[in-house]
């Protein structure tokens, strides 16, 4: 693009159009969050009136984030979301790796039959109440298995890594077996190593769907204690189940959290949600770009 | 000549290994067989059992939890009690789902809101790749990327809440640029005219970012020569978009569009459920929202099943045709 200075004016007012829808759809997508931030921030003298347009906190306290973060429920929460997704990852990422690993053998026979049985599991999906009942036979219900195993293993994932697996060079394969490595030590000290980015991309896959799953943990976990952070925001603020959070003597007494204002509370509620989000989100960006990228330019 | 070939087979495993030589080809072919087949099956037991062992905890996650549902949906055919066993009712639940006005109702709903995604969100992703494509700076393009993406990462619970928020009536953002432009407020969330609509926006600010991304590669694949050449022949901007880029990334289109038919029967159950309220349901309620609330909060198990049964049936026909459409048209098909 050497041509800047051939530029005409028109030219230049197209291009500051362009750049300005951009930018709009940069505020479009980040005001609202930030807004929820700084009413969050907010002091709580402040928060009453303040306006959904604005994105800087109206003087400052860190109230609404304290008071949350030291809530039974919302730890309880964090705690289910925190070692529910951190199981459903490994078992995601070591399941999808070594069934993938078998798929991508090309004399492996029955391999043709296993492709079509898992593709037929993307494409006919019996719905809810049967995987309920399923839940229900296998004594899960209400236990945090029914949630953790739900897509532990995800067929599209699935395909990502045989089509990872099926580039490996022959020869390093072949390289390990003259070494007289078996099968197995050929996966874990060959394969997996040089799979590093894709696993790496897999297991971020994995950790968003798992951490943001609520729907499952609605249906299946009675208890509120084994509820995820996604199922206690949901009643908080979806629901507008005030006293979850606030506390019924707090209500009625108007002590502690019935104190703060509701709309900052919940507003803080969803930015605890997302913030493990946040906290890896230039990973994501690095991974999930690229893999999206190759996985739909391959196609 | 098909029963003499028949005979031939049987007289062949019959003597075992002596070839019965008439018609030299066939009979080479088959006497050995029977044993050469349990010996290359075990040859090929011996080579293949660690990848088979490997896959089992795979292969066993997808037979119980993909396989045994699918027996499970037999419950649509069946009176469910409470007391097992069920009793086998043939079609009487699906003559009851299909002679009910809500189920219409749902049906109709479902299909409004998917049309209205195909039409109004289905494109923005490609303009946003075609706009993102003009920006020079590869810096500002890089962050203007990484803010919309964002929200693509976010679950539905956090979206809806983020929405509740900017479109409160009081205090919402939304509402908040209509009464400084001399309008009154309307309260979106429970406005029966405007809550599909809050769908639409919603799914844009979910995903026009991250869609992009696909339209974005195919545009970067597009050879560098094509609008050399249109520069030559002294295409200005809009032309360069018009004959170059477009064209080029036609078949990506094509092949997502597609698609995204193939989901027209879902509608998005995690986005609906968490948009409802008591006010908007009739107007939002899609299949699935009606056989989560039918199943699971009103017990009519088999109903529920029925209706799940029957948007699996139509869903993967539709998958199916769109997967086969579009592989004949483009070369990429879902998987």
């Amino acid at each position: 693009m050497a041509s800047q200075s051939r530029r005409t004016p028109l030219e230049r007012v197209e291009y500051v159009l362009i750049v300005s829808t951009l930018l709009l759809l940069v505020v479009f997508t980040l005001q609202p969050l930030l807004n929820l931030l700084a009413l969050s921030l907010s002091d709580a003298s402040k928060v009453a009136g303040f306006s959904g347009l604005s994105i800087f906190p109206d003087g400052f306290s860190p109230d609404v984030w304290l008071l949350l973060l030291q809530h039974p429920n919302v730890q309880r929460g964090i705690f289910n979301s925190v070692w529910m997704t951190a199981t459903s990852v490994v078992i995601g990422v070591l399941g999808t790796a070594l069934m993938a690993w078998g798929m991508s053998r090309p004399g492996l026979p029955g391999r043709r039959l296993i492709f079509i049985l898992v593709l037929v599991t993307i494409v006919f999906e019996p719905g809810i109440i049967p995987d309920y009942f399923l839940m229900k036979r296998m004594g899960l219900l209400n236990t945090p298995w029914s949630v953790i195993m739900y897509k532990a293993i995800s067929a599209w994932y699935l395909i990502i890594l045989i089509r990872f697996f099926e580039e490996i060079p022959k020869e390093l394969l072949e390289a390990a077996e003259l070494d007289g490595a078996n099968p197995f030590q050929t996966f874990f000290m060959v394969v997996l190593p040089l799979a590093k980015p894709a696993l790496a991309t897999i297991a971020l896959f994995y950790l968003v769907l798992h951490w943001n799953e609520f729907f499952r943990a609605m249906i299946y976990l009675n208890d509120q204690s084994k509820w995820p952070l996604q199922v206690v925001l949901r009643q908080f603020v979806i629901e507008g189940d005030k006293i979850a959070i606030v506390g019924a003597n707090n209500v009625n007494n108007n002590l502690g959290l019935a104190q703060i204002n509701i709309r900052a509370l919940k507003a803080g509620m969803i930015l605890i949600t997302i913030l493990p989000i946040l906290a890896i989100y230039p990973l994501i960006l690095k991974f999930f770009t690229k893999g999206t990228m190759s996985g739909a330019l391959k196609g | 000549m098909a029963a003499g070939s028949g005979q031939k087979i049987v007289a062949a495993s019959s003597n075992g290994n002596v070839p019965v030589t008439r018609n030299g080809m066939l009979d080479q072919d088959l006497p050995a067989e029977g044993s050469e087949h349990a010996g290359r099956f075990l040859a090929g037991f011996r080579q293949w059992w660690p990848y088979y062992a490997m896959m089992a905890p795979g292969l066993l996650f997808f037979f119980i939890w993909h396989y045994v549902p699918i027996w499970e949906a037999k419950m649509a055919f069946e009176n469910v009690r409470i007391i097992p066993p069920n009793i086998w009712v043939g079609w009487k639940n699906f003559e009851v789902l299909f002679s009910s006005p809500i189920f219409y109702q749902v049906l109709a709903n479902t299909l409004i809101i998917s049309g209205m995604k195909i039409l109004f969100v289905f494109p923005v992703p490609i303009i946003v790749a075609l706009l993102l494509n003009e920006v020079r700076s590869g810096k500002l393009r890089g962050a203007v990327q990484s803010a919309i993406y964002l929200p693509h990462f976010l679950s539905w619970v956090v979206i809806a809440g983020v929405f509740i928020a900017l479109l409160s009536p009081t205090d919402g953002a939304v509402n908040q640029i209509q009464t400084a432009m001399g309008f009154e407020p309307v309260n979106y969330m429970t406005n029966t005219g405007t809550i599909r609509w809050v769908l639409v926006v919603s799914e844009i600010w979910r995903s026009a970012g991250w869609d992009s991304l696909l339209y974005l590669a195919a545009i970067f694949a597009i050879d560098p020569q094509l609008y050399e050449a249109a520069e030559m022949d002294g295409a200005n901007r809009w032309q360069k978009i018009w004959h170059v880029t477009i064209p080029g990334i036609v078949p990506t289109i094509a092949t997502l569009f597609i698609l995204n038919m193939g989901m027209f029967l879902s509608a998005d159950l995690n986005q609906v459920i968490n948009m409802q309220n008591a006010v908007n349901a009739s107007t939002i309620d899609i299949i699935d929202t009606y056989v989560y609330r039918m199943g699971l909060s009103t017990g009519e198990y088999a109903l529920a099943t029925a209706a799940g049964l029957f948007k699996a049936v139509i869903g993967m026909a539709l998958v199916l045709i769109s997967h086969f459409v579009s592989k004949r048209l483009t070369g990429k098909g879902v998987w």
